[in-house]
């Protein structure tokens, strides 16, 4: 699993990623949780302007900044080739 | 009428529909007040159903229910401390999962509950099947459906709160229906049981109060410390965190926050099926151009564009009707009644030259500031500010700020007093105050009359672009002392994190934005209101005394302006005048029009005698025929903004009888010296009413701060365009 496991910061625009899990203090994560990022959970990565990204998680949509962004682990959905020219 | 009353609260996430439910059901009868000792908005209000009077109070909306944020901690309090009859939790449908982790914990808090899936089309659309029913007898509470926008669902919530009112415990969850995994369970269950050994608990649960003191809540602690047998509770609490801290290091409350979602998940196992990938929806389509990297920026500021040019055109109609209002039919009636009751000179002189004109110039900026409370309520509740803050987040970034402080810093551009109540919304202590201190860099509607007046008299064809030039050096220094100060002062805004949801777009309803604009102007009438018509009152009597003065400059007003004077001479414009005018714009920047008209031209207006007749139903029919024609113009201005190629500083208040004025400054400025005098009005101190805002939110150090910093900054500023003017050449 943890083969392709990076920040959700590095994630591509249109891609769906799996939250793998949170780091960061103690109520940066709890706040996380609380909107949704718990393990396990879809998010899609809708709009990177190299500032905040906009992220979809279930149905709803978040802007979130980048530094934020850095302390979500994430894994895309298709597991990716090693090795393969990629991004 | 109503025999009855239910004490009800509204809970839910932010972007729910909470406030469109509460508008819905009690409509006018609200009050909007603050949570004591609290800058968080209170909203009540209260309707009548058969026979039945409902209380309702609006809880800000929250993800969760913890003592991290005021917002979480009053809507925590409230439920608990306040023991509502029922709560009403509001739900988004369209996004069920995240809202019903707010419903896990008042489930815990065992407080009769009705959940209202609201949003519900937006869900059908999703292709969301909720098994409504199940729903409700997994949870043993009733779950309605509602369209609350559309009014759809509201009917069948009155009823349910009818029948809640009958059978209130009927509708509390039961205990323990939220479990935790084995360990925390374990925990629970241990620490319940000795809390259970307490007598008198004021309504409290056991195991509510057993789950909160091993999350580290500080409200549970306060309540079992309170209690004189508490004491042994906290022991255990400390030996089982001890024991838990094996499995969950210094995590245990975020275990529980994960074994909410576990419920959650559950649950919805149960009741939600989705379409594997959801549809596009509309709201995704929209945002791939609202938020696109190219078209979005530019996109914004066209919208930007067109709010200001609706703020300023549409409501110049209305701006001049009250101005004729004032100083005609209002001010002939009164000193008629006046001299008719043989009142004395200082009487009618207060009358006429202190309270009219003091009401007259608070009521002319009411069209103006509604504008643009509307506006900005229907860019927020559509759903786009939101986008806006998404896509400037960069761009704040420079300042030390994230997008979050940019919504405020925009509605600074309206009134900077709404403005610094909306950085509430800003999480960091630090990044909020930094926002609060730079708004009034902001150029507010009430300097732009300081603006025109002074563009119309000594610019002629290029007032536009020194207009359009002020705002833009206001941009600038704010974002030079943005950057100064976050990198010197506010340190800690560097690691604030920035994260919005950004709501469905939505068609406002006319009726909310109706009750946000009103609710703002008025906000705006008392507060700032009383400020200037008190000023405006203690200038005329430091105009006026000692009493006799002929010449303004002899009053106490002039002596005091005559001494502030020689400060402004570097930056050219050492006139008593100037400073005077200057003063008395601390109430309110657009004041200093005023006092220029009155100690310019030394007979202080025109009012001092009375008309030699009267024509009171002319006079009416006049105000109406006026009323009307002002509404045609701003409706034809209205439709102007809407289609391309207008202009953006349409002439407007150049008719208003301020020729006399005009040519008076033309004479006591130069062109130099006047745009220095308007980069000081824009820079130096925020107003009283700002500063009162200001001192409520951060405190008054950080009120009187912002004074320091925005004096300073105006002088450096004004004494740096007309130094270096004259050395270019300029006059």
């Amino acid at each position: 699993m943890a083969h392709n496991a990076m920040p959700l910061s590095m994630a591509k625009v249109g891609e769906e990623v799996k939250v793998i899990e949170v780091r960061g203090g103690q109520r940066l994560r709890r706040r996380l949780i609380e909107l949704g990022f718990t393990p396990g959970t879809r998010v899609r990565i809708l709009q990177d302007h190299g500032g905040p990204l906009l992220l979809a998680i279930g149905n709803s949509r978040l802007a979130m900044g980048r530094g934020m962004a850095h302390k979500i682990l994430v894994t895309t959905e298709t597991p990716v080739i090693q090795g393969s020219a990629h991004g | 009428m109503a025999e009855r009353t239910l004490r009800v609260a509204l809970a839910g996430n932010p972007n729910a529909g909470k406030s469109t439910i509460f508008n819905v059901l009690t409509g006018s009868h609200q009050h909007v007040g603050n949570w004591p000792g609290k800058t968080v908005e209170k909203k009540e209000g209260f309707f009548e159903y058969r026979g039945l009077r409902v209380e309702m109070v609006d809880l800000p909306g929250t993800y969760s229910l913890s003592a991290y944020s005021p917002e979480e901690q009053i809507a925590q309090e409230y439920i608990t401390e306040e023991h509502p009859d029922v709560v009403v939790n509001v739900i988004d449908a369209s996004n069920f999962e995240r809202n019903l982790y707010l419903t896990t914990q008042l489930l815990e808090i065992g407080v009769p509950l009705i959940l209202v899936l609201n949003v519900w089309d937006v869900a059908q659309q999703l292709g969301y099947k909720i098994d409504v029913e199940k729903l409700s007898q997994l949870l043993g509470v009733p779950v309605l459906t509602a369209i609350a926008s559309k009014g759809v669902g509201i009917a069948e919530l009155k009823e349910a709160l009818y029948r809640a009112a009958e059978h209130r415990e009927e509708i509390r969850p039961r205990e323990g229906l939220v479990k935790y995994e084995h360990a925390l369970e374990r925990a629970v269950r241990q620490l319940t049981e000795a809390i259970e050994q307490l007598p008198d608990l004021e309504g409290y649960r056991p195991r509510w109060l057993a789950v909160k003191l091993l999350e580290g809540d500080k409200h549970a602690e306060r309540v079992i410390s309170a209690h004189p047998q508490g004491a042994e509770v906290l022991a255990l609490r400390e030996k089982l965190k001890a024991r838990l801290k094996h499995t969950y290091d210094d995590e245990i409350d975020i275990a529980f926050a994960d074994g909410r979602y576990a419920f959650v998940r559950g649950l919805s196992r149960h009741v939600l099926t989705m379409p594997h990938r959801p549809p596009t929806t509309l709201s995704d389509r929209i945002d791939r151009i609202v938020t696109n990297r190219v078209l979005g920026i530019p996109l914004f500021l066209f919208l930007m564009y067109i709010v200001f040019n609706l703020v300023q055109t549409v409501s110049a109609p209305f701006m001049d009707w009250i101005d004729e209002l004032f100083s005609g039919p209002i001010t002939a009636w009164t000193l008629a009644a006046l001299s008719a009751g043989h009142a004395p000179a200082w009487l009618v002189s207060l009358i006429a030259d202190g309270i009219i004109a003091g009401v007259g110039s608070i009521l002319v900026f009411v069209p103006g500031l509604m504008v643009m409370f509307f506006a900005l309520a229907f860019l927020e509740d559509s759903g786009y500010l939101a986008r806006a803050a998404f896509l400037m987040d960069k761009a704040m970034s420079f300042l030390g700020l994230n997008g979050r402080a940019f919504i405020p810093m925009i509605l600074g551009f309206g009134c900077n007093v709404p403005a610094v109540y909306a950085t509430r919304t800003i999480e960091n202590r630090a990044a909020r105050i930094l926002t609060g201190i730079l708004i009034p860099f902001m150029s507010c509607s009430a300097r732009l009359p300081v603006y025109v007046v002074f563009g119309l008299a000594l610019f002629g064809a290029h007032a536009g672009i020194v207009i359009w030039s002020l705002y833009l050096i206001g941009i600038v220094i704010a974002s030079i002392a943005g950057w100064v100060l976050s990198h010197l002062v506010f340190t800690e805004v560097q690691k604030s994190v920035f994260v919005l949801e950004l709501p469905h777009y939505r068609m406002p309803t006319l009726m909310t934005l109706w009750l946000h604009t009103w609710e703002h102007t008025s906000e705006f009438i008392r507060k700032a209101g009383t400020v200037i018509l008190g000023i405006s009152l203690l200038l005329w009597m430091l105009l006026n005394l000692p009493w006799g003065v002929k010449n303004p400059q002899q009053s106490y007003f002039g002596k005091v302006s005559s001494a502030i004077a020689p400060i402004y001479k570097p930056a050219g414009f050492g006139t008593w005048q100037a400073a005077g005018a200057l003063v008395s714009g601390f109430v309110a920047k657009e004041v200093v029009i005023s006092t220029m008209a009155q100690v310019y031209l030394s007979e202080p207006t025109s009012t001092a005698q009375a008309p030699a007749q009267l024509h009171p139903l002319e006079d009416l029919k006049q105000i109406v025929v006026n009323f009307g024609k002002a509404t045609i113009d701003a409706a034809k201005a209205f439709l102007n903004v809407l289609t391309p190629g207008v202009n953006l500083f349409p002439k407007h208040g150049a008719e208003v009888s301020e020729t006399g004025l005009s040519r008076t400054l033309s004479r006591a400025f130069t062109p130099l010296s006047a745009f220095a005098f308007l980069v000081y009005v824009l820079l130096y101190t925020p107003c009283v009413a700002t500063v009162a805002a200001q001192a409520q939110e951060y405190g008054w150090r950080w009120a009187l701060f912002s004074i320091a910093l925005s004096l300073t900054t105006a002088w450096i500023a004004a004494t740096g365009v007309y130094q270096i003017g004259l050395l270019l050449g300029f006059h």
